[in-house]
């Protein structure tokens, strides 16, 4: 584990050092405060931290205070070594950041101890954050593909439309539906279903841009969100995501299934809808309308118009 | 284990404790001494400097540097010294800095011979 020694005192650093190193740490050493605090602050810089009290450009306090303000990296544990004894030292040292203190002289195993209680903190953190991380996954996607679930895709396209109404932009929307899929569940099973969704899921995202978005609407509805997309675009990038799920069968347990998926494609800048629930009652009448049409097709959501077969579009 | 001093002096070292903090590793030992050998005239002369001059605040800091240093190689005596040196810079006792100033050359004076013949003996 890497830890950084910060003392301007060359027999202090040079016994730290030695007696870290022996215990197997790796040791990054400097002199000065203000370089103490560069090390901390590099994105795989050290999370132990031996600050000396008084030291050169910033002190050691004066480095726990600036740590202790950078909230969105790893906690790093720091131990303030000094010789200042008094009760109020302590406590100021304590108040500015500092996790323990340790004085000098220091006793080799005491420091050593102290360091391993600092490791067991860190430990810990990691796995609170790590049990943190999982539940904020798992409550923003599915479970099943571990595409953005329902409330979260509709919350992202709530912004986006947001967004883009104010710089003047364009948000695609596609609601595609999987074509018979209550068949492959009652035919082959739910095992096989849930091959299809999570295979459907993958292609998806592979036929979508990094920042785009895809979430899973309900059981086998999904909704893509296209930031920033030319409305000239919709239709085609569509039926590119049509092609990604029609052109080749999925492989499942029991063999190879043909899948189709029908959409229904809304452009906010061909519309004038402030409202998330108007959209998606849009982009459902031009799936509605893929589906009736024969399914496996693609239907833009226009105003005063009724539907619009994808070959006149093209054509 | 503490070196035998005579009570008089201000030479004490605390062999036993330094050597528990280097590991009973001679070569490191001497390697620290030495480092000592180069800053500490450095300080000393800074610190001179400074009762000459007045500067409280520099009394201060080349003081804890020197305590710091002193304790690390549990020069104990010489850092009680510095100790006190710091402290009169600090609080701005001017009077006591000179005769606190002999007392700390003194120390270093006893302290470092002893440390010398240390190493010199177990090289043997």
């Amino acid at each position: 584990m890497k830890i950084l020694i910060a003392d301007d005192d060359r027999i202090s650093r040079r016994l730290l050092m030695k007696t870290l190193e022996r215990e197997g740490y790796e040791v990054i050493a400097v002199d000065n405060g203000k370089l103490a605090l560069q090390q901390l602050s590099l994105p795989d810089g050290p999370r132990l931290a031996l600050l000396d009290w008084m030291m050169p450009e910033l002190n050691g306090p004066g480095v726990c205070s600036e740590i202790r303000k950078q909230h969105e990296r790893p906690y790093i544990h720091i131990v303030l070594v000094t010789s200042k004894k008094e009760k109020r030292d302590i406590v100021a040292g304590l108040e500015a950041g500092a996790d323990d203190y340790l004085t000098k002289p220091w006793d080799p195993a005491e420091l050593t101890a102290r360091l391993r209680v600092g490791q067991r903190i860190l430990q810990l953190e990691d796995r609170l954050v790590e049990a943190r991380e999982t539940m904020r996954f798992k409550a923003t996607h599915d479970p099943l593909t571990s595409l953005f679930n329902r409330g979260v895709i509709v919350d992202l396209l709530a912004r986006e439309l947001t967004r883009t109404r104010r710089e003047g932009g364009c948000t695609v929307l596609m609601l595609g539906d999987l074509d018979h899929f209550k068949s492959v569940n009652d035919g082959y099973g739910h095992v096989v279903g849930d091959e299809v969704l999570r295979e459907v899921a993958r292609r998806l995202l592979g036929a979508v841009r990094s920042y785009d978005f895809v979430g899973r609407y309900g059981g086998e509805e999904f909704l893509i969100v296209l930031n920033n997309c030319n409305s000239n675009h919709a239709v085609v990038r569509a039926e590119e995501v049509r092609n990604g799920i029609a052109n080749h069968p999925i492989q499942t347990i029991l063999g190879p299934l043909p899948i189709t998926m029908s959409l229904g494609v809304f452009a906010s800048s061909d519309w004038n809808l402030n409202l998330v629930e108007e959209v998606l009652a849009e982009v459902d009448t031009a799936l509605y309308r893929a589906k009736a049409t024969g399914r496996n097709c693609v239907r833009l959501a226009e105003p005063n118009a009724s539907s619009c077969v994808l070959g006149q579009l093209l054509k | 284990m503490t070196l035998p001093v005579d009570h008089a002096s201000h030479g004490t070292v605390n062999l036993g404790e330094l050597l528990t903090r280097v590991d009973n590793d001679y070569e490191l030992l001497g390697e620290l001494i030495g480092v000592f050998k180069e800053e500490y005239p450095l300080l000393l002369q800074s610190l001179r400097h400074s009762i000459a001059c007045g500067d409280l605040l520099s009394v201060e800091a080349t003081s804890h540097a020197l305590k710091g240093m002193l304790s690390g190689l549990s020069m104990t005596d010489a850092a009680a010294v510095a100790c006190r040196l710091e402290t009169l810079g600090r609080d701005g006792k001017t009077t006591e800095l000179t005769e606190a100033l002999t007392l700390l050359e003194c120390g270093v004076a006893e302290s470092l011979p002893k440390l010398d013949a240390y190493i010199e003996e177990a090289n043997l």
